[in-house]
Formats: C-alpha cells, structure tokens, sequence
C-alpha cells in the first residue's frame, strides 16, 4: 500500500506540475497555522458552453480544479503537482486575504481591523445575537421559512431596511415557494429593522466564530467548478464508477464529474414536448432569465443491482432513471403525487421517495414498474382537505391557481422530506413541517407516525446499527433516534445558531457529516466519542444540500448550492470534496 | 514653480472667504452643494403669505422660437457680493449670461456668448461660478469674475459687475475646451458650472452617452483663473483606449480649505455593453477627490464597477461636517442614481457608514464579464424599492393593473443591477434615478437630508443590429416621457431599447409615489419621513381641475432653509413647493406657466428674503417650455 502511494506520489509528481511549499507569516513574522491557501489556474480552460451557455447534451468539458491545503503548526502548506501558471489567495481568521502567484516567498498576512474583523464573521454568529424581541418561536419560525435558501445575517441582510422594504421582499420570497406566515411578517419586518440596526451599533455583541483547529492540515480540498451563476447544484451521487453526478435543479442538467482528471460530461434530463418550465408547479421564477426546469432534478440513488441511476424529477409526477453505462434515459410516470424529493433504493432493488406536496412516500417496484403509495396522515380535516384538494389545484392553470396563504403551522403541507432506509428493511422518513418521522415498514404495509420532539426534521440517515440520525432544522439539533429503544438523542452543534439542512453517516468510520450552511462549514461528529471536529469551506456563501461519502477513504463530496448561485463567493457553483491528505514522502527522497 | 507658490498663497488666502453669509454664492448654496440657507424670514409659521415679488423672462423664447424644444430651464442663480456687483446671476440654456437687481428683477447686464447651436444635444446651462480674483487690482475690470462652461465648450470669464469678457484671460476672455480635433457638435457639451477656487476652475463635459462603442473621452481640465493657462488634466479612464465617457457632468464640490475637489464621473461608453472594456473601468461611475492644485487623485470611490446601467454619479457631491457619538469629521455625502447614499471621510475616504459587497447577477451576453459584486452601504437604507413583482403591479383599474402583471412577469428581474440581455429586462432605478442632478439639501447642522427621488420602473434590452450605423431617429440620450427610446451603441453589435414601464393607460406599473422627497438622517442611517412629490393632475388625457399627489418623475433639486422649509419645483406638474421639513407635509405651493425642472435658491437682500426658481421647462419631459424666472418673497408690508 505505501508502495503504491509513493509510485502515485511520483507518477503525479512528475506528470506535468511541481511541488509548491509556501510560508504563511503574520506581520511580526511568527507562523500562521491553520490558513487556508488555496490554488487556482490561471488560465481560463476554454469550455464547450454552446448550448444557452451550458454544454450540449454529452459534450465533456475541463473543470478548472481549486485546491485548498492548510498551513500546519509551522505555517508551512505543500502542494503537489501544481500546474503553471497558478495563482494562490491564503485566508485566514482575522487576517486580511492574499492573492499571489508565486510560493517562493514567505507570505505575509495582515490582521484586520476591528471593522473588518467583525464583518468577516459568518452569519451564524450574527444571527445567534438575533433574539426577536425575546420570541424565540418566532425566530425559529423565521429560521424554517427563510433560511432554506440563504444565509440570514450575512453582510448583506444587515443592511438597513425599511419596515416596507422588508415587506416586499417577504411578499417576493413567499411568491418563490416560501413560506413565511402572513400573520408573523409586519413583527419580522420592524425585528429585522431593530435587530440588524442594534447589531450594527453594537458589533462587540457579536461573538467571534470558532476557531479552525489543527486537524485541518489534515486534509485537502478540491473544488471543481461546474454550471453558472444561474445554476443550483442540488442532491448528487457518489457512484461506484467513480464519477460524480450532480444535479443542476434549474437546468435539468446532470453532471458527471470524473474526480480523477476533473473532466465532466453533461446529459440533459428529457422532457414531455408539452412540458413547460417549472413543471406542473408552474414557474415561480418567471424573472429569471434562463430557467429550464422542465423537470427539476433533485435527488439522486443508484441501484446495487446494475448501477442505473435514480433521479427524482420535483416539477413532475415522474421518476427518472439513468443509465451511466448507455447513457440513456427513461421516464417512469406516476399516477398521483406531487413533488418527488428526496430518494433511496433498498436492497431489493425498490425505489423509495417522498412526495413533499402530496404528503406521501412512494415505492417503485422496478420488477413491476409500479408505483406503492403510502399516504403520511393529515395533521387536522383542513389540512386533509387541502391535501386531497391537490389534484384539483394542479389541474388549473399555473398562473390561475390560488396563491397559498402560510399560516404558521404549515398547515396543509407537512412535507415529507428526508428518508432512509434501514438494514432490516425499514423506511424513515421525516416530515419538516409536521415535526414528525414516519416508519414504513414494507413487508407490513404499515406505516407509524412518531412524534419528533424538536423542530425542522429536515434530512435524515440511518447508521450501521440502524439507529436514525436527524437534523433538527430550526432547533439547531442532530438527534439520534434509537428504534429499539424509541429514544431520542440530541447534540449541540459546535457553531452557533447553525441550521443544519442536511447529513450522511460515514457508516465505516462512525461518523456523521452535517451541513453547516449559515457558517460556510461541513461539520463531523464521531458517534462513538461524541466529538466534533468542523471544517471550513473556502468559499462564503457555501451553502449545503447534500453530503456524499467515499467508502474507500473517507472523503466527503458536497457542492455549492446557495440559491441565488451568484449571490456565494466568486458566484460559481462547485462540487467540492475534502479528503485526508495521504502521508507523502518527498518524492526526491526516491532517486 | 512661481505658479505653484501663486496657488498656494492664492489657497490660504482664498481659505477665510467661504463664510456663510445671507447670500447664496454657489450653484448648490456653499462650496459643498448642501442646498442649505440659513435665513429663517420665511417660515413654516408665514409661509401662507408668500407672493410673487417679481418675474423675469430671458427672452429666450421669443430669440430662438422651436429650438426651445430642445432646452431645458436648470439654471439656479448665484447672490454676488456687494463688491462684486450684488447681482442676481443665472446662465439661459444658451449660455447667456444674465444679472439682474436683487429686489425688481430688472436687467442690470447680459452677455451672450453666441455659442455654435449644432448638433441635436438639448441645451442647458445649470449655473455660473463667481470668483474675486486677487491678482487684479482692486476696482479693476476683472477683479470680480464670473466663469461660465458653454454648450459649445468654452470657458468664458467675464465682469461680474458689467459683464464684460475678461481680455486677459485666454483669448478675448474665453479658452477652447476642446483640443485640436475642434468643436464637433453633439459629441461633447457642457450642462453644469465650473467650479473656482484658491485660483483654480476646474471644468467637467457632457459627453454623448451611448452612441458609439467609444466616444470622446471625460477628461476633466483645471486652468488657472487669471489667465485661463492650463494648470492640470485628470483622466478618468486611466489605461483604458477602448472606451471613453466617464466625465463629470454632474456639479462638482470643492473644499477649499484643504484643497481638494470632489469629481463625480459617469459611466464609460457605451453605456450598457461593457465586452470591449473588461474590468472595473476606474474612475467611472465614482467620486474621485483631486488635489486642487496638482490634480493628483488623493482617494476615489467607485459606486458601480463596470457599469453596463448608466449609473452615472449624477448628484453634487455634499460636504458636511459628520458630528456622530463624538466623532467630528469632515464628511461627504454622494447620492447615486441606484438611491444609495455612501458616507465619506473626505480628507480620507473611508466609509463613515460601512460598505457591503453585494454580490450581482451575470450577464448572459457573450464576453460581458460584470462585476461579481457591487458597493451597498449597511446604511441609510436604499432610498426606493428595487424590486417589483407581477404581484405588486399597479394600476386604476384591474384591466389596467393585470396588464402591468403581465408585463412584470415576462421581465427579467433579479433586483440591483441585472444586466440587460435580449430578454427585455426591469430596470428599477433606470438611468432616471434615484436621485439626479438635483441632488440634496442637509438641512443645517442636523444631519437630515432632505432628498428628491424618482421611483419609476423601465424595462429595457439589447437587440443585436446588422447595420451598425444608427438612424436619424436614434438621437435621445434618455427616454422622454411614456416613449421608448431605441438607440444603436455603434460598434458593439447592439442597439439598445428603453423605455418607461407603463400601462396601456400610461401609468406607472408600480405602486405610487413615482416621485418623493425622502428625509434621511445621515447620523442614523434612518428614513426619517417620505412624501409624495408632484401631482399626476395634468399628465392624465384631460386635466383635473384638482391636485392628485401620486408623484411624478423628477428634475432639478430642492433646498432647506433655516425657517424649517423645503423648497422644490423639478415636477411635472408646473407647481414650485414648500415642504416642513420635520413632517414632510406640503405647507406651500404655486403654480407656474411651465415646470420648473431647476434648484431654487434663496437670499436675503436688503432686509427681504427671496426664493427664487427657474420655470423653462424640460425637453425630456415634452411639457412646455419658457423662459422664466420666479421670485418670491412674503408680502412686503411697508
């Protein structure tokens, strides 16, 4: 094995780039440990971006790869096989950045301002010292409603407002598919005005976020650069190919990543030549200029059996299925059901999502080619009204159909959204705004509703014994729930105000991964120590959906996914992966 | 090096006479273009008997017949000393210089600087500069001067007491503002006043805005005020050959006593394809502080990089003195057309209210690399609503009100700064403003400042062209009122159409007020109050005989006094009005023979205060012309 790394080491080594090892210094010359440095290409690769601005159906394409590595206890960051010409930007906390192209030279970082200190917290520490007026419930109400997107307190949500501007841009989010409760915007609205203005005058009140610790020189990160600022890299797969394949929600779009060579293919996802954009829901995005979510790719799930690729389609009553190896498409309809989300396939090759308008989670039997409804109850007799109300909704026109008015139970979309399933065959779901968890159990045909103690269950995953791991969206939680014992578990985050939206288990190592999307963060909990260890991402705005494991190593894939895309740093969607950086030895040592 | 000691001494000494007086000596009030009087005679206790002192007509109309169609009345008079005459002067959209009594209104002398009227471009002559110059003896010819900027690119300097050129200064009392290649009519002209201090004017153009991918270049030029020798030029696109524009048309500030002038450039050319000048394009769309006597750039501030909106810096600079939880710094205040007030150190240019990067969307044209992010400060907020949403169109009836939610639907629309395409996309501020040239007026001390703003919503596109040669019909530099405008930007492969959002009945698709006056508090960073500027009663197919304060588009600026008023024509509704300035409520108004798209001013002389505005008119707002000037003053009892 250590054989085959140093072969790989040299083989990388001498293939095209060389070795790089950079200093980092603060001004009175003592070492930096823990700065980020992260290397870019120069040059622009030229891309095949024919079609509307995106590459045509099967056309593969360069990525233009990132790569961040860490200053260790030294100061000192080395980097293999570096192409030329490169530039580099080191970031650190409380350190003013830098860009520079060469690593001859020590890098020296200048410490910021108290001002720009304080404006370069992320937003989890600002928004932990929103306290809306003392209404906890409200603010949490807000957190569910808005938070889903964006980072909420980011520099530019600080900015002052108007009691009616606030309104409006409520009354916008609400026409795009959020949900803020008529009866809590006005409060909002003069809590935002209030709160932010505090905030500026008192930025001391601001807590310092945490700071990046040793194991970061650990691990490496590569970010490939996929689709435009008009993107939304969604759910992806980590396929036992090799390749990666990421789904662009508003282009219809999958990318398969090769993350060996950085090449990527796109394959357009078919539609009905009657489709429109937005899909039976309708575009909500009219003011945008390119939107062509006919279909909405969201989720992602491959089949053990022969590798085909599962792909839910959210603007249709339709499963998608992929074949990496033909390339070919083909489109499973459904009779009823609304909102394909989240998917999982069991090991007898059944297909499983949750349907987050229509309440339900569905079965695709793929011997059969048919679809098993499982219906989640309605939480009151208006809410099964609406619920069953919903064919009627969807069959009027779009632009006809009657603009929901949010109350601040969600009533009428409890939104079934994570699922999972377990060895023994058991199916979790969760239902975010119903703050509930379903148990399926399909040799039964038996479905069981239990209570979730805290709010916003928003993904869930299921671990190597079984037990189910939860985020508790609005309540900043990771829970555990444990079926035999029917316990649950919470554990604090460790960054405030976090609202975590998503995970995955590391089931070989014990690990759950969490998405930290309001501190530019992945976090990493050990299950059996209970410890944490978080990593920044090396971009702001690095808003998280979906987290993907590699059994092999280790390494964690997710991408980019704040929406706007252009509103996260540098505005370019990327897939990211951190991995453990392989113990190297200095290839000279070899000759 | 004589010369450079000659502006030094002529500096410290220039330095004492900048004191407020009853008078009002600047175009904008003061050198910092605070729009402030400190005279109180006429409050918000008497303003109900405020009457016509008296009326002046330039005569213009009756000289130059239909060209008055393509003038626009901006002119806001300057109170020269008593040494210098104790005239009423005010420059007629052709230049004509003309002094006036105080008190009467009656001619006291004119010159007409018989300026070339070719070319399409509208004219319009927003003000004069007044100076005493030392080195002349005193009592001399020339010692008290007045500096105009013609259309034609001159800069004359004549007598401020009989308004005759000064012979020593250029040739026969002017100099060419233009270089070798001559005066070329419709390129270049010139709508606002030089400004003149410690021996120094400093001139900025109106460049043509579009029409070409590369148009003349804004270089701002500074000649020494006794000889009219050239002393300094500023680039504003330093390294940049592929474009041009960036001049300073708007009205300039000077603080005198530190030697600084505050430049606020425009955007490059053309205004709304940016393929051919990758980049931020510095010193476009900024205010750029330049050593008066070197015209070294000590700090700048750019408002939009790689501007593809005509987001020019459109409103005087504003210097005040920021006096905040016992930090007293001398502060600038600059307006934008987006309605963004940034907050300066002006000795330093540091922000006094923090500034954001708000990240921006692309551009789907081929090439066009916008900015990723653009300068937003944390505070005051935005002075109007960027976004409009098919659910908050508006209009008088739902036949009317869907259409507008229609059109919104089918616009791009992603809030600040989206880059025009192909599709036809929301522009919400257009070029309109926000705020414009009229700038605003701090009211004393207090840190509020009082603020005329548009909020009416255009939609726009680029339409790729074969024939890269534009039409004779293609000669607007805006959009008049309801009309689209369609003009080729040669060169870039597009033409780009713009026109006002509107309702088959030629309304607004937007909520009303589509013109406001907005009470800021600096200090706060706050609104303290809006209120609707200008009634819609005479843009209807008829009439109304009564006043309907929706708002209209805006003009021309406003100006605060000591008595607790604010006074504003710049509407489309031929009205001139007196607003409180601690409630926002309309006190006053008077109607006019056309509308005043000008700044009042105000002085007192002779014991009665005056406020006088302009009333000739505005090309774009195809309403009327004249050739008006108002005074009013409460009714003289003696």
């Amino acid at each position: 094995m250590r054989f085959c790394s140093l072969v790989f080491i040299f083989l990388a080594a001498a293939s095209s780039g060389h070795a790089a090892t950079i200093t980092v210094r603060n001004e009175s010359g003592n070492a930096l440990a823990q700065v980020m440095v992260s290397r870019s290409p120069v040059e622009k690769i030229a891309l095949d971006l024919s079609d509307d601005g995106y590459p045509p159906n099967a056309v593969s394409n360069q990525a233009a790869t990132t790569v961040t590595r860490f200053t260790d206890t030294e100061g000192v960051v080395r980097f293999n096989d570096v192409p030329e010409p490169v530039v580099y930007r080191a970031r650190a906390q409380g350190y003013v950045d830098v860009t520079f192209t060469r690593a001859d030279d020590d890098v020296v970082l200048k410490k910021m301002t108290d001002d720009q200190l304080v404006a370069s917290y992320p937003s989890n520490v600002w928004l932990s010292q929103m306290t809306f007026g003392g209404d906890l419930e409200l603010k949490k109400r807000f957190e569910l409603n808005c938070a889903f997107c964006h980072q909420q307190a980011s520099l530019f949500m600080r900015n002052e407002r108007t009691v009616e501007q606030w309104l409006g841009v409520f009354e916008r989010m609400n026409g795009y598919g959020a949900r803020l409760p008529v009866d809590d915007q006005e409060k909002i609205a003069e809590l935002l005005q209030e709160e932010y203005r505090s905030l500026r005058e008192h930025p001391q009140e601001v807590p310092p976020p945490r700071q990046w610790e040793t194991h970061l020189a650990d691990i490496e990160m590569t970010e490939w650069p996929i689709g435009d600022g008009f993107s939304q890299m969604h759910d992806f797969l980590l396929h036992p190919n090799g390749n990666v394949y990421v789904g662009d929600n508003l282009f219809d779009r999958i990318y398969e990543v090769n993350p060996d060579t950085g090449q990527y293919t796109v394959y357009k996802v078919p539609h009905p030549e009657d489709a429109r954009v937005g899909g039976i829901l309708g575009n909500r995005f009219t003011v945008f200029p390119k939107m062509n979510n006919y279909m909405g790719v969201h989720s992602f799930a491959y089949s053990r059996k022969d590798g085909h690729i599962f792909v839910t389609p959210s603007m249709q009553q339709a499963l998608v299925e992929f074949d990496p190896d033909t390339k070919e498409f083909s489109t499973h309809w459904m009779p009823e059901g609304f909102y394909p989300h989240t998917i999982r396939i069991d090991d007898k090759d059944r297909v499983w999502f949750t349907l987050a308008v229509s309440s339900q989670v569905v079965m695709f039997d793929r011997s059969e080619k048919e679809f098993h409804f499982y219906d989640l109850p309605g939480r009151s007799f208006k809410e099964r009204f609406i619920i069953n109300s919903l064919p009627m909704i969807f069959w009027m026109d779009p632009e006809n159909r009657p603009i929901p008015d949010p109350d601040r139970k969600g009533t009428g979309l409890p939104m079934p959204y994570g699922i999972d399933i377990a060895s023994d065959g058991i199916v979790w779901a969760t239902r975010l705004y119903a703050n509930d968890i379903a148990r399926i159990d399909p040799e039964k045909n038996e479905v069981t509703m239990i209570d979730f103690p805290y709010q916003g269950p928003r993904r869930l995953r299921v671990d190597a014994d079984d037990n189910v791991w939860i985020v508790a969206f609005q309540d900043s939680l990771l829970v555990k729930y444990e079926p035999d014992r029917r316990q649950f578990t919470a554990y604090e985050l460790p960054v405030i105000n976090e609202i975590p939206y998503s995970l995955n288990v590391d089931k070989k190592r014990g690990r759950v991964w969490v998405t930290g999307n309001q501190s530019d963060t992945l976090l990493s909990f050990d299950i059996a120590t209970e410890n944490w260890k978080v990593y920044p991402l090396p971009r702001q705005r690095f808003f998280t959906r979906d987290i993907e494991i590699a059994e092999s190593d280790g390494a964690v894939y997710t991408t980019n996914s704040h929406f706007p895309t252009w509103q996260s740093e540098g505005g370019q969607p990327t897939l990211l992966r951190i991995a453990p950086i392989e113990v190297e030895v200095p290839v000279e040592t070899e000759h | 090096m004589w010369h450079r000691c000659w502006l030094i001494l002529t500096g410290i000494i220039f330095a004492g006479s900048a004191a407020a007086d009853d008078g009002w000596r600047y175009y904008g009030g003061d050198q910092g273009g605070r729009h402030y009087s400190d005279v109180s005679q006429i409050d918000r206790e008497n303003i109900s008997e405020l009457e016509v002192a008296w009326i002046f007509r330039s005569g213009d109309v009756e000289a130059f017949g239909d060209v008055m169609e393509n003038t626009s009345g901006q002119s806001t008079p300057i109170l020269l000393p008593e040494a210098a005459g104790e005239s009423l002067v005010y420059c007629t959209p052709f230049n004509r210089i003309i002094a006036l009594n105080p008190d009467s209104g009656t001619l006291r002398w004119q010159f007409d600087p018989e300026i070339d009227r070719g070319g399409d471009r509208p004219f319009r002559c927003r003000g004069v500069s007044y100076a005493e110059e030392l080195r002349v003896a005193t009592g001399s010819h020339c010692r008290h001067r007045i500096y105009s900027a013609t259309h034609d690119r001159h800069l004359w300097a004549v007598d401020a007491v009989d308004g005759t050129p000064c012979a020593g200064f250029g040739e026969k009392g002017s100099v060419p503002l233009f270089g070798e290649e001559g005066y070329v009519p419709g390129d270049v002209s010139t709508s606002s006043a030089p400004v003149v201090a410690n021996g120094v004017i400093v001139v900025g153009s109106s460049v043509v805005d579009f029409a070409r991918l590369k148009t003349p270049r804004g270089t701002v030029n500074a000649y020494d005020s006794f000889s009219g020798a050239l002393l300094w030029q500023f680039d504003p696109l330093p390294g940049i050959s592929s474009s041009g524009g960036a001049n300073v048309w708007a009205p300039m500030s000077v603080d005198e006593k530190h030697g600084l002038v505050y430049l606020p450039t425009s955007a490059p050319s053309p205004d709304y394809y940016g393929v051919r000048r990758p980049g931020d394009n510095l010193y476009a769309n900024s205010v750029v502080a330049v050593e008066l006597a070197s015209g070294k750039v000590r700090w700048h501030f750019q408002h939009v990089r790689h501007d593809l909106w005509d987001y020019d810096s459109p409103a005087q600079p504003i210097l005040f003195n920021w006096t905040r939880e016992g930090e007293d710094v001398p502060a600038l205040a600059q307006l934008t057309k987006q309605g963004f007030v940034f907050v300066f150190n002006r000795l330093t240019g540091e922000p006094l209210w923090e500034i954001t990067e708000q990240p921006v969307p692309p551009s789907l044209i081929d090439g066009e690399q916008t900015a990723a992010t653009q300068p937003k400060p944390v505070a005051p907020p935005q002075l109007l609503d960027p976004n409009l949403t098919p659910a908050q169109a508006w209009g008088l009836t739902a036949w009317d009100r869907n259409d507008c939610a229609r059109q919104i639907r089918e616009l791009v629309n992603l809030g600040n700064f989206t880059p025009l395409s192909e599709q036809l996309t929301l522009m919400f501020p257009g070029s309109l403003g926000g705020a414009n040239w009229g700038g605003g007026a701090l009211l004393g001390d207090t840190g509020i400042l009082l603020v005329n703003v548009n909020n009416v919503p255009f939609s726009g596109r680029l339409i790729p062209v074969r024939d890269d040669v534009s039409s004779a019909q293609e000669k607007q530099e805006h959009p008049g009122a309801g009309q689209r405008m369609r003009v080729t930007m040669q060169g870039s492969g597009y033409a780009v159409d713009i026109g006002a959002l509107q309702s088959p009945l030629g309304i607004p698709c937007n909520k009303p007020p589509w013109g406001k006056v907005v009470a800021v508090d600096l200090f706060r960073g706050t609104i303290d109050w809006e209120a609707p500027l200008g009634s819609v009663h005479e843009l209807g197919p008829m009439n109304s005989p009564f006043q309907i304060n929706l708002g209209t588009p805006n003009l021309g600026g406003g100006i605060a006094t000591a008595g607790g008023l604010f006074f504003i024509g710049a509407t489309m509704d031929r009205l001139v009005r007196a607003y409180d300035t601690a409630s926002g409520e309309v006190v006053w108004d008077f109607e006019l023979p056309v509308d005043a798209t000008a700044t009042p001013m105000t002085y007192v002389y002779k014991g009665r205060q005056y406020v006088i505005i302009n009333a000739g008119g505005h090309q774009m707002f195809k309403r009327g012309y004249g050739d008006y000037l108002f005074a009013f003053a409460l009714a003289d009892k003696k």
